[in-house]
């Protein structure tokens, strides 16, 4: 017995030490951070979050195959907490130690004993995963490639080691008659018959060897936790608890600073706390289109890439006064390439179990580059243009409205009369030939509805929304109180606009700066059409498949107008795999369509994509979004599918569904 | 005080530049029209003074320091044969050597001047001069004053008649005496771009592309098709001071002129500087999807089509 | 060592060009302006000697339209002072007064070395570079697209077309007029601009009283005719390809 505390309190006392000092200074690197405003406002919406997301495990069983068992080991860990009180109970009180009150229930024992099972199949199983999606094996396919895969090994080991040796230390117990459960512990009662030939004496000596063992493995994991990535089981729900609610997608963060960080302690502390939270799972740098198409940024390596960094810097962040150079992240510990592929779709947020921020981050180190003027020529030039003429294109201001010309029939100015509807249309949906077609298709479908719509005309600039993820602050304030200044002097109920970026930045993002009226996209204004009888439509009997925009989609959860339009205009929708908030970039957000790509790297997201589709068997591919329709029709093109499948937008396929519209009166407002 | 009409004639290497000879040719038209002559001064190399039949005089300075443009030596002695000639008018161009002399000249001897001219007319006892401003978007008028002006000329403005049979022309020096003592400005070495594996000058048929093309990477597919049109690649500046493509290739004011037989031009918008490499080429065929891009006022033929659309199917069907 | 950039704005050519009532200026008063792209370079190129040799960098402008705008970009991007030089009246000031006005403050003040573009859309009337200089009675070259500073030394390069280009060595004082810098030039980011526009730092003085004028005079400005156009070519990739092609062989290449 003095032996047993002896031994289970030194193992203890040293492990507690050990793991208490590790968690206290990772404690005071997190908090070396800037500071984080608003991460305890809304504390119902977090503490939904951690019933639902924690113990509920819902984003982790988004991906079934290893969702399941993890969520099962997970419930497994939380019901064998009893068998730690139980273990340590059994060393330092005595040999028959059992719970108060429940210790001696049937079903407790049952549950421990199926939960013991339970784990042990997830660790097969985890290790059956392991193996065949293999980083050796598959290289960049495989979503833990560059993850630290020997210290995964080591911790599937000990868990292993922690159960085989708690079952071991229970048989053995039934056999010396300290066990406190009955019959229904079946493993327990199981095994304990295989041990009982052994005798008595022999199983007293494997019981206290075994708890010893048990006692050990369970300290050791505690301190091989905390200086592993396997630390998210006790930092997930931390990080969980202060994410962005309901998720941090749509807005971007309110950026403490315009000038972004330089070095490691310039991020906020959360964001240091994304950083160790990671478990390395690898299920962003899956979802990644730059990864998925070979380009230089996977969300893990970059993440795991700052938290080397932190733990770099530790003696200097710790220390201050110590006299220690500062790493620049950028280029020193995340190259400039990396950053500048992100397209902020926002797939990594989406997939992440423990809630991490990746593209809060990625901005935040953006913003120093722009600020120190580390940004590519082409960049350069269409920020330029747009601060001077408030467009990508470089055209005068003046010239936004000229695709209206050729309608036949005058759009009001909202500046000068009172409208129902602003329509804010969009750089690329006013300037560029291809899409402004579509404008005027949509434009006629409007006025056939007797929809009272105006523009801003040349009072319209560029909303921003990927000005301020290309890290352009400044810029991106300033089109906001140019545009504020615009619509201010119109006169309208709603917004809607053609272009889901836009859309993102008008209902996400403007309201912090005062805008106050309800964002539409044109898919949910051609819903509320369709559904009121206001377009007429004949079913036109197709085979779709339907692209989700990231902006529209994922970040807003705006996917089900575009799809009820979709069953209104009688085409029959053949999902692609990656659909819904799930769906797969075209590759031109946060600024990428400006940038240069290198095409040695081989096809495009854009280019992926459209092979997904094509395997569908369908005819058409439907887009909502102007940057979409011009990076699909060219994929379609570069990948030889021009006969195979036709890019169309929403608007098109209504208007090929009209039947002869009745001219209607515009609605009064 | 004359009715003289002074050209400052340009060369390099042995050759008179393109230039001198439509300045000759309007110095002859104005003169003439009012009884001057049309005096050619020639700094350095004087033996050139043989080509510039049609001028009624040369001037020549013959001095070691002229051997190579050198703009405080060229002012210094230009001034002075301003002084010494009084001409009528001064013709200089919007070279390099013409924008360092005429706006000094101006100032210095205190006569006006009109830069960026492209025609230049007698108009009763005046001279009228037209120059581009705005990038060519405005023209303006300017009536010239007496006794004297000078006119920056566009290349490129005035053609140049034929002058087979002229004899050449008198020569009388001018002497600078010690003008060019303390000179504040020498030139150490003059740069000659590497002859390069092509010399686009005197290609037949050219494929040239611009910004239009995107990135470099994109332009392996345009190589392809020069290669298989027996063609060498050239570009307008931007692409070479990116460095995608040696100086060799550069087109423009600031590089080389070029007279194919067929220009055909890829994602160029025809801004001047480039329009001035290219103002011999016989037949120009632009591609550019901007409808409203300069070039087409100036290309013969012309395609809205995208060049990544047009090159592949021009490859399919050369190469077939 | 202290360099003088003298910047000026020019209309932006992206809008299509209105004329005065008189015809002999364009109207300036829906135009919006934007930096001499020349202008630019010689500030970028101002701002590199500035990095390799630590010279002190003083923006001059005249008090035109948006003229603050790119005085403020020139602080933000790293320039040391900003000066305006103020009463210079309304509408297009041409080169021969622009000149004048410089060489009298550049008298005054001094520098080292002065650098501007090389040529602005409105050189009407001749290019400041050479203008200035022969006020100041100081040796200039004009197309430079490198400068090095050797003590009292310029060493600056000068493009002389058809891609040769000659290495010059100018005694300081200089004037240079600027065609492209080293590099291209610097971003600025619009909060670092907004920030020095908050923290003012734009020094307006009084211009020096200067004569000048261009000396002839200007009739009219007038937009030219399209001369033509390029005969156009419609159809498919295909079918253009086909004409193209049949137009290449038809001069037998």
């Amino acid at each position: 017995m003095i032996v047993r505390i002896a031994i289970g309190g030194a193992v203890t006392a040293v492990a507690l030490a050990l793991a208490a000092r590790r968690l206290y200074r990772l404690g005071r690197l997190v908090r070396s951070g800037a500071p984080a405003p608003g991460r305890t406002s809304k504390a119902a919406r977090r503490l939904g979050a951690e019933i639902v997301e924690v113990l509920g495990q819902r984003k982790i069983l988004r991906r079934r195959q290893s969702g399941i068992p993890h969520a099962l080991v997970f419930w497994g860990f939380l019901v064998l907490l009893f068998t730690v009180v139980e273990a340590f109970g059994d060393v330092f009180a005595n040999r028959r130690f059992a719970i108060p009150l429940i210790g001696h229930a049937a079903a407790l024992g049952f549950v421990e004993d199926l939960f013991i099972l339970v784990v042990l199949g997830g660790v097969v199983a985890f290790t059956v995963i392991r193996t065949i999606d293999s980083p050796a094996r598959r290289e960049r396919r495989s979503r833990f490639y560059g993850s630290h895969t020997k210290a995964a090994w080591v911790v599937l080991a000990m868990i292993a080691v922690v159960m085989v040796s708690l079952l071991g230390y229970r048989a053995a117990q039934v056999n010396t008659g300290d066990f406190p459960y009955g019959d229904w512990a079946f493993a327990s009662h199981a095994l304990a018959s295989l041990l009982h030939p052994l005798g008595r004496g022999v199983n007293s000596v494997i019981e206290t060897t075994l708890l010893l063992v048990n006692v050990a493995a369970i300290m050791g994991f505690l301190v091989f936790v905390t200086y592993s990535k396997h630390l998210h089981i006790f930092l997930a729900p931390l990080n969980i608890a202060f994410s962005r609610r309901p998720r941090a997608l749509g807005a971007l963060d309110v950026p403490g600073s315009t000038v972004g960080a330089e070095h490691i302690e310039q991020l906020s502390w959360k964001q240091l706390l994304d950083l160790v939270t990671c478990t390395e799972c690898g299920r962003c740098q899956a979802a990644c289109p730059a990864w998925t198409t070979n380009r230089p940024l996977s969300p893990k390596l970059l993440v795991m890439d700052l938290r080397d960094e932190l733990f770099a810097a530790s003696g200097r962040l710790l220390s201050p006064g110590r006299d220690a150079p500062a790493t620049k992240l950028v280029p020193d510990v995340v190259r400039a390439e990396t950053v500048w592929s992100c397209t902020t779709c926002g797939s990594c947020v989406e997939q992440c179990p423990v809630d991490i921020e990746h593209i809060d981050t990625i901005v935040h180190l953006r913003r120093r580059l722009v600020d120190e003027g580390q940004i590519e020529p082409g960049v350069q030039e269409v920020l330029q243009r747009i601060a001077q003429q408030g467009n990508s294109f470089g055209k005068s201001d003046r010239m936004r409205a000229r695709w209206t010309r050729e309608l036949g029939f005058p759009v009001k100015d909202a500046r000068k009369e009172a409208v129902r509807y602003l329509w804010f249309v969009g750089d690329f949906a006013s300037f560029d030939e291809r899409l402004q077609e579509l404008s005027r298709g949509l434009a006629h479908l409007l006025h056939g509805a007797g929809v009272d719509f105006g523009l801003l005309y040349e009072g319209e600039r560029n909303a921003g929304n990927d000005v301020r993820r290309i890290g352009e602050e400044g810029l991106f304030e300033m089109l906001v109180e140019r545009n504020l200044a615009s619509l201010g002097e119109a006169s309208f109920e709603e917004i809607f606009t053609t272009d889901p970026h836009t859309f993102n930045t008008l209902r996400n993002e403007y309201p912090a700066y005062g805008l106050d009226k309800p964002v539409l996209h044109y898919s949910q204004l051609l819903q509320r059409l369709l559904a009121a009888g206001d377009l007429a439509v004949e079913p036109l009997g197709l085979a779709v498949t339907y692209h989700d925009p990231c902006y529209l989609g994922r970040h807003n959860r705006v996917t089900e107008p575009p799809r009820a339009v979709l069953r209104a205009l009688g085409c029959s929708l053949v999902e692609m795999p990656r659909h819904g908030t799930n769906t797969f970039c075209c590759g031109a957000g946060g600024g990428r369509i400006w940038m240069s790509d290198d095409p040695s790297l081989g096809e495009r997201p854009s280019e992926n994509r459209i092979r997904e589709a094509v395997a569908l068997g369908v005819d058409y591919f439907v887009v909502a979004c102007p940057k979409d329709y011009v990076m699909y029709s060219d994929a379609v093109k570069t990948t030889g599918n021009e006969d195979r499948l036709k890019v169309v937008d929403l608007v098109q396929l209504t208007e090929r569904a009209l039947r002869a519209p009745a001219l209607r009166e515009p609605e009064t407002v | 005080m004359s009715n003289d009409v002074l050209v400052l004639a340009e060369h390099r290497d042995g050759a008179v530049s393109d230039i001198s000879f439509e300045l000759l040719a309007k110095a002859r038209e104005l003169a003439g029209g009012s009884g001057g002559r049309a005096v050619v001064l020639l700094l350095g190399a004087t033996e050139l003074a043989r080509e510039l039949g049609g001028a009624d005089l040369v001037r020549s300075v013959e001095h070691p320091l002229l051997d190579r443009y050198n703009p405080e030596a060229y002012e210094r002695v230009v001034r002075a044969a301003l002084e010494e000639i009084e001409p009528r008018l001064f013709l200089t161009s919007t070279t390099t050597v013409g924008l360092d002399l005429a706006g000094a000249l101006s100032v210095a001897s205190d006569t006006p001047l009109v830069s960026y001219v492209c025609r230049l007319e007698a108009a009763g006892d005046n001279v009228v001069a037209t120059a581009q401003i705005y990038g060519g978007k405005l023209l303006a008028e300017v009536e010239l004053p007496r006794p004297r002006a000078i006119c920056a000329v566009l290349a490129g403005s005035f053609p140049v008649p034929a002058m087979d049979g002229e004899q050449a022309p008198p020569v009388e020096p001018l002497e600078v005496g010690g003008l060019l003592d303390d000179l504040r400005t020498a030139v150490t070495s003059v740069i000659v771009p590497e002859a390069g594996d092509v010399d686009i000058t005197s290609a037949d048929l050219l494929v040239s592309v611009g910004r239009g093309i995107g990135n470099q990477g994109n332009l392996e597919v345009v190589e392809e098709l020069a290669e298989a049109l027996g063609a060498p690649l050239a570009a307008s500046r931007p692409l070479v001071d990116q460095g995608w493509l040696p100086k060799s290739r550069q087109v423009g004011k600031s590089g080389l002129k070029v007279k194919p037989r067929i220009y055909l031009m890829l994602g160029i918008s025809g801004a001047p500087e480039h329009l001035e490499g290219i103002r011999e080429a016989e037949l120009v065929i632009a591609c550019n999807t901007d409808a409203k891009a300069p070039i087409f006022e100036v290309a013969d033929y012309g395609t809205t089509v995208d060049l990544f659309d047009l090159v592949p199917e021009l490859l399919d069907r050369v190469k077939a | 060592m202290r360099i003088a950039v003298l910047l000026k704005q020019v209309p932006d050519l992206v809008e299509d060009l209105e004329l005065a009532p008189d015809g002999t200026d364009v109207d300036r008063e829906f135009l919006s302006f934007v930096l001499n792209e020349y202008d630019d370079q010689a500030l970028e190129e101002a701002l590199c000697l500035k990095e390799s040799a630590g010279a002190e960098v003083v923006a001059v402008a005249l008090d035109e339209p948006e003229v603050d705008q790119c005085l403020y970009t020139a602080l933000a991007k790293g320039a040391d002072r900003a000066v305006k030089l103020g009463g210079v009246g309304e509408g297009w000031i041409d080169g021969h007064r622009r000149s004048a006005i410089f060489a009298a403050w550049l008298a005054e003040q001094g520098a080292d070395l002065v650098l501007t573009g090389v040529q602005a859309a409105d050189d009407l009337d001749g290019q400041l570079a050479p203008l200035l200089s022969a006020r100041l009675g100081l040796p200039h070259a004009s197309v430079v697209v490198h400068v090095d500073l050797n003590g009292a030394v310029a060493l600056v390069r000068q493009e002389l077309g058809g891609g040769a280009a000659a290495e010059v060595e100018v005694q300081l004082p200089a004037v240079l007029g600027i065609q492209a810098a080293r590099q291209a030039p610097r971003y600025a980011s619009i909060s670092r601009i907004r920030q020095v526009q908050q923290a003012g730092g734009i020094e307006e003085v009084a211009a020096p009283p200067a004569e000048g004028g261009p000396g002839y005079r200007l009739v009219r400005l007038y937009a030219p005719e399209a001369a033509g156009h390029a005969e156009m070519l419609t159809g498919s990739a295909g079918e253009v390809a086909e004409r193209i092609v049949e137009l290449i062989r038809g001069k037998g290449l």
